[in-house]
């Protein structure tokens, strides 16, 4: 593994098994992901985009082969030190946004710190100033049912980024978003990216998004079909 | 906290509904244990002043027959002693004896009971009972029989009747008598088997002067049952003194009754009243778990965060908690006002047949509701205990999810 490598990934194998038929969803998927990348996945739907995502982020299991997410090799973890890493180190942002109904637009940004133990003054500061980052603090006392959904989008990846995670991974962040909002959010991704230095991981087909990333990994039938860097880091 | 206060009003009516099955079991078990309480009371304060007092002194000879007490040996040191026990309110000699009572060819027989009349008030009812003629007074030669006896012998006040007092120790003594008065006994075996006269009458026809079967004694401050340990007290403090030719017995060794009451009685109903606890249990259950299915997508995204299983049963369990301490509070309330309520109201009028029964054992039929501290907030806290167990299930079934599956289950 290069020194840089915050994530790889060894000869991953995902095999969905319901009754006696077996679905392979990824087929040997070997990479590693650099700090400091905007990295997307591509790929026609069926590829296992969704799924490679879900067994980078620790939410699932593989079949076969081994991540390393800053060095640990996740199959070494039980259930409840692989939630403790997603916490530290992992942040998600889901195509529905999946904001917590009850809690308002800055306490759902904070929700990761005060799952991490930050005590409340300085978690809300922190999510404050995220919030001031992505144009969106007007909204800290909002319910998330009343903002619109790219203001919502707006809010998990403010929720994503807050604590400072090794990578954050996002499943189709635009899929559900108009081209301005999307274009919109793109930007604000990619300038947490060139701020912070957040290391972003796309699954996506969205040819606007794919359009902004630096480096391109396409998934044809589970397997890495390409991977293009576009730009030196 | 305040995240499953919000989770809580998500969906209102549920929510309401659940309170109210937490708040009616309370609020049932404080006015269950008032008027429990308040019946306790009622008995405690009728069989000590209808025939126990709160301790008698008597004789420690048992009798193999069982039909009569047995004379006392040495009344005067006995009472002697009774007057000298710190926290001895108040007490009166009693000779009860086996008796025949006769009307020319008509007889019965009877307790004969000898009282000091201007005393016997405390421990009888018969003075209060009156309904023709007068009671006795001291030194008097008369007797007050019931209407039922009256009835039975063909006799009326002024009527002259024959007493011949039966006792194993001393044999027979005879004396006739006019009937002072006749007395309306709550129960018609009482009023066809319980004649009074004088003490020193009585004594004439034991045949033994100055010979007493009991002396009947209050405590000092005794209000009630909760009261017991100061007459616990008091008789361990003549048992300690009396010579071993005498034994002492608090009321519930008279009668037994009101142990009954205390060990059996009551926590049955409690055990009753537990029927309510695991409905409102139920219901917590049923709600809590309806809620982890409809947030099964929101809680695979809390998991899928980071969050711990334990954060996540946590979670459900504060929802159950603050059901549970905002339903208990409410009944509690409620309770507590009502009890209350009917305290400064002067207590709770039975109803009907249940009034006519209290008022034949010469009871008020009305009940004082009582709740001690203890079993106010035992009330409450046991509902929050039914509710926090209730809640165990869905919290586990929640903190199991997996969060890839939870995250695509869709609402």
């Amino acid at each position: 593994m290069s020194t840089n490598a915050i994530l790889r990934t060894e000869n991953l194998v995902k095999t969905y098994v319901t009754g006696a038929v077996e679905t392979p969803a990824l087929r040997g998927v070997s990479f590693e992901l650099h700090k400091g990348e905007f990295t997307a996945i591509a790929g026609p739907s069926g590829s296992g985009k969704s799924t490679l995502l879900h067994l980078l982020g620790g939410l699932d299991r593989p079949t076969s082969g081994e991540i390393y997410l800053d060095g640990v090799a996740l199959s070494t973890l039980k259930r409840d030190a692989l939630s403790r890493l997603r916490l530290e180190k992992i942040g998600f942002v889901f195509q529905a946004y999946n904001l917590i109904p009850v809690l308002t637009v800055l306490e759902n940004a904070a929700f990761v710190l005060e799952l991490r133990g930050v005590r409340e003054r300085e978690r809300m500061t922190r999510a404050r100033a995220v919030l001031a980052e992505l144009g969106i603090e007007k909204y800290a006392n909002q319910y998330p049912n009343r903002i619109s959904g790219g203001e919502q989008q707006r809010v998990a990846v403010a929720r994503a980024v807050v604590a400072e995670p090794s990578i954050v991974l996002a499943d189709e962040p635009t899929a559900n978003l108009d081209s301005k909002t999307s274009l919109e959010l793109i930007d604000l991704m990619k300038h947490l990216n060139s701020e912070r230095s957040s290391t972003f991981l796309f699954a996506t087909h969205d040819a606007r998004l794919l359009d902004r990333v630096n480096r391109l990994v396409t998934l044809v039938d589970g397997k890495i079909a390409t991977d293009e860097v576009r730009d030196s880091l | 906290m305040k995240q499953a206060w919000r989770h809580l009003w998500r969906n209102r009516r549920r929510s309401i509904l659940t309170l109210v099955a937490v708040f009616l079991p309370v609020l049932i078990l404080v006015l269950e244990l008032g008027l429990l309480n308040g019946e306790q009371e009622s008995l405690f304060k009728n069989t000590v002043t209808f025939e126990t007092g709160h301790f008698q002194v008597r004789s420690s000879i048992e009798r193999a027959d069982g039909g009569a007490l047995s004379l006392m040996k040495d009344p005067a040191t006995a009472l002697a002693v009774v007057d000298s026990v710190p926290g001895v309110a108040w007490r009166t000699e009693r000779l009860d004896l086996p008796a025949m009572i006769s009307n020319g060819g008509r007889s019965q027989g009877v307790v004969l009971q000898g009282v000091i009349p201007e005393e016997v008030g405390r421990v009888s009812p018969i003075g209060r009972l009156i309904s023709q003629g007068a009671y006795l007074s001291s030194g008097g030669r008369g007797v007050v029989i019931g209407v039922e006896l009256r009835d039975l012998l063909a006799t009326s006040v002024g009527g002259e009747l024959v007493l011949l007092g039966v006792h194993p120790d001393t044999g027979i003594g005879a004396a006739s008598v006019p009937v002072v008065g006749v007395y309306v006994a709550p129960d018609p075996a009482m009023g066809r088997g319980v004649v009074q006269v004088d003490l020193g009458l009585a004594q004439t026809l034991a045949r033994r002067p100055g010979a007493v079967t009991s002396i009947v004694g209050f405590v000092d401050g005794v209000e009630g049952p909760w009261d017991q340990a100061k007459v616990e007290k008091v008789v361990a403090d003549l048992r300690a003194r009396l010579p071993k030719d005498y034994k002492v017995l608090d009321y519930n060794e008279l009668a037994p009754e009101l142990r009954t009451f205390q060990t059996v009685e009551k926590p049955f109903h409690v055990l009753v009243m537990s029927i309510f606890f695991i409905l409102g249990g139920l219901v917590v259950l049923n709600t809590l778990f309806l809620s982890v299915v409809e947030r099964t997508h929101e809680l695979g995204v809390i998991l899928a965060l980071g969050s711990s299983r334990r954060h996540v049963m946590r979670m459900v369990m504060t929802e159950a908690l603050l059901l549970a301490l905002l339903g208990a509070a409410v009944g509690l309330a409620v309770g507590g006002g009502l009890v209350a309520w009917a305290h400064a109201a002067g207590g709770v009028q039975m109803p009907g047949s249940y009034s006519e029964a209290m008022r034949l054992m010469n009871m008020e039929p009305v009940l004082q509701l009582r709740v001690s501290i203890l079993e106010y907030l035992a009330s409450g806290l046991a509902m929050v205990g039914v509710a926090l167990l209730a809640a165990w299930i869905p919290a586990r079934r929640a903190a199991a999810l997996e969060p890839v599956e939870a995250m695509r289950h869709v609402d």
